[in-house]
């Protein structure tokens, strides 16, 4: 009986409760979904950012260009970054709250039937 | 008069409903506090409360019509920042539990020492912080009643120092929440009545063409409290006191105090310390060839895109939220709360230049919002948007200073008078907790006011950057690395808040002390050291944690409690705080360091 119950495929909650190994590959993989998705979406976030204030600086045209009296270099500084922001935030929080779940589900599958 | 009525009825309210709802709190179910039923909008209106201050009330358009529109790179860092915080902080730290940045310290690397280290670089974040919003507080007692500046200082230092004190308007949610409508009310409100009764941005020469500042039609008329050097960037016959003078195009004088007169569209002279623009040039987010060079604009927007997550007073809030998931969608929230005020800065920057010349030569480009509203619209209109611009103006420094001060007293107390004085001080009783916390937040009003004093002379969004820029080369190294990366250990992460804080302060000091406008890179890595001191904060933590033997205790367990999704039920038990309790009772919220699931 002791033979089997050390064969038995534990779910990955209670081997991530117990800091085993097994436990160790199962959290180290979460944290690199969660990191990279973090990074992909600071990397868009920082090249629009980063990207703004070289691209004003390479063309000076821009505020050459008028809008409702504004030049556009200024108004691309002052407004459509905001409204970004939230839109890519909002993503990444859908994003992140789904890769919790994905992982929450593959931690607590239905409750194995124990053998007696 | 309405201005001063506006600013007390604000006030008043702000403390009602910080006594309706601790009474709120109290009589209602233990239930309402304990399950932290705050919805992610109110937790995003009271961290937007708190986190909008006089910086980005006063301090954006006065410095944008200062140095011009480089300074609106500042309302989207200041924004951006809870970006980079949404994406690496704020559902994990909510999960780890600990919300003072020793506390985490301490709990993370399991390290005493750290957080007495911690606790000293919130000292200095918060003493920098509460300068400006003191600043503000002194320029806007002194448009609304006329007062001398250092009355509207060392009164607001004395109000905020004791409203906190005695525990009223404490960090309570929905008292912040409130301050944000209010500030978002009182600078969008007036910016929309004056563009539409203007009819559109005047003076577009001025604005946008070769024109520097000029005085207005009929003349300009300023009243100069002191001698004031100035340099002419145009040839201007002018009068103090009815003498008249000529001063050539380029020409250095120290004005005499008294009554400063320009004839009509003459070019203003302006103060020291600023430069004359020619539109074209003030309307360039980034140029070249004047202050708002390239790497000036980088090193801001690095300095508030990670300063954010490392200010104190911010980080607090994010304790209401239930949980990690919670934590995000309040995040996101603020992102477009904040969008939506960081709209209207710039509209005052800008009319500000056409209708308010005489701050140039004063030097005082601070009180562009306070002072804009009388003089684009005489007569009882333009004095009512003043009062509504007046109460904001007190709401942003208000809120700000008493989220400070909390923070700094909170640590004071807790993290360095128990620690050093009595290592068990946690086992004392909550009334001698009480009385410290109260002793420290009097006390450490003492030091920001005295600096406010003497801070007269510069810009609030400049004093702001560099706490921003502290906090990055501090805080947010221990945070990234901390929450990321299993290496870190206690020595990396106290040489790399060391270094960052000492690189950062040094080059803010020097900066200080040559006083040169930033057009070189040299200057302007001086005046926002941050692309230098967070990389070589980030280099030191790494190398000496890769270098040092000493790893810290049960990483696993605290990465699990950092990142496992609370869907596993593997969490630490939650510390069972409210709303009203996480802020003022700073030391209880110490006492539940989490330890991960054993």
């Amino acid at each position: 009986l002791s033979e089997r119950r050390r064969v038995r495929v534990r779910p990955p909650r209670e081997e991530l409760a117990d800091g085993s190994a097994l436990g160790a590959v199962y959290l180290r993989r979460l944290i690199r979904a969660q990191l990279s998705l973090s990074l992909l979406t600071l990397v868009t976030f920082g090249a629009l950012l980063g990207g703004l204030p070289l691209m004003l600086l390479l063309l000076p045209g821009v505020a050459d260009v008028d809008v409702l009296g504004v030049p556009l270099s200024l108004l691309l500084v002052g407004v459509p970054m905001f409204p970004f922001l939230v839109a890519l935030g909002w993503l990444y929080q859908h994003r992140a709250d789904a890769l919790d779940a994905s992982f929450g589900e593959l931690a607590h599958p239905p409750a194995p039937e124990d053998p007696p | 008069v309405i201005a001063l009525a506006a600013v007390i009825a604000v006030t008043a309210g702000a403390v009602g409903l910080g006594t309706w709802g601790v009474r709120l709190a109290r009589t209602t179910s233990d239930v309402f506090v304990a399950s932290r039923a705050i919805s992610p909008w109110w937790n995003a209106a009271a961290i937007s409360g708190e986190y909008l201050s006089a910086a980005s009330f006063l301090g954006i358009a006065g410095l944008q019509m200062k140095l011009g529109a480089g300074a609106l790179w500042l309302p989207l860092g200041f924004t951006a920042g809870y970006m980079t915080l949404l994406l690496f902080v704020a559902a994990p730290l909510r999960r780890f539990g600990s919300y003072t940045i020793p506390d985490f310290a301490e709990a993370r690397l399991s390290s005493p020492r750290l957080r007495v280290l911690g606790a000293a670089i919130v000292l200095i974040i918060c003493g920098f912080y509460l300068v400006p919003q003191l600043k503000g507080a002194g320029i806007t007692l002194g448009v609304i009643t006329g007062a001398p500046y250092w009355v509207g200082v060392v009164v607001v230092a004395m109000v905020v120092a004791l409203i906190v004190a005695l525990g009223g308007m404490r960090g309570i949610t929905y008292v912040q929440a409130y301050q944000y409508w209010v500030k978002t009310f009182a600078i969008c409100v007036p910016a929309c009545v004056l563009l539409i009764h203007l009819g559109g941005l005047p003076s577009r020469a001025a604005l946008f063409g070769e024109e520097l500042p000029r005085a207005g039609a009929s003349g300009l008329t300023v009243e100069l409290e002191k001698p004031t050097r100035v340099e002419f960037p145009a040839r201007v016959t002018y009068a103090v006191d009815g003498a008249r003078f000529v001063a050539e195009a380029g020409e250095r004088r120290t004005l005499p105090a008294g009554e400063l007169a320009l004839p009509p569209r003459a070019v203003v002279p302006v103060a020291d310390g600023t430069k004359a623009l020619r539109g074209s040039d003030w309307s360039a987010p980034v140029s070249g060839d004047t202050t708002t060079t390239p790497v000036y604009v980088y090193s801001l927007l690095l300095a508030t895109v990670l300063g954010t997550m490392g200010l104190p007073h911010i980080l607090v809030r994010f304790y209401t939220n239930r949980d990690g998931p919670a934590a995000r969608r309040t995040t996101v929230r603020v992102l477009g709360l904040l969008g939506l005020f960081y709209l209207f800065p710039a509209v005052y920057g800008l009319l500000g230049r056409v209708l308010v010349p005489e701050l140039y030569v004063t030097g005082a480009t601070d009180e562009v919002v306070l002072r804009l509203p009388e003089a684009a619209w005489p007569g009882l209109g333009g004095e009512i948007l003043a009062a509504v611009v007046a109460a904001g103006a007190f709401a942003a420094f208000m809120s700000t200073a008493s989220g400070l001060l909390v923070s700094l007293a909170g640590t004071m107390s807790y993290d360095l008078w128990g620690r050093i004085r009595a290592p068990a001080a946690g086992e004392r009783g909550v009334g001698t907790r009480t009385w410290r916390f109260r002793v420290c937040a009097l006390a450490t009003m003492l030091v920001p006011a005295a600096l406010a004093l003497g801070a007269r002379g510069l810009d609030i969004s400049l004093l702001v950057g560099w706490a921003f820029a502290l906090a990055a080369s501090t805080f947010c190294p221990l945070f990234l690395l901390g929450i990321w990366w299993t290496g870190l250990t206690a020595r990396g992460a106290a040489a790399g808040m060391i270094t960052g804080a000492v690189t950062a302060t040094a080059g803010i000091f020097a900066g200080l002390i040559t006083d040169a406008p930033a057009t070189t890179t040299g200057d302007a890595l001086l005046a926002q050291p941050a692309a230098v001191s967070v990389p070589l904060a980030f280099l030191t933590m790494w190398l000496v944690s890769v270098c040092d033997p000493h790893r810290p205790r049960d990483v696993a367990a605290h990465m699990l409690a950092l990142h496992g999704p609370e869907q596993l039920g593997l969490a630490v038990a939650q510390p069972p705080l409210g709303t009203s309790v996480s802020r003022t009772s700073k030391d209880q919220t110490s006492d539940a360091v989490p330890t991960g699931p054993d």
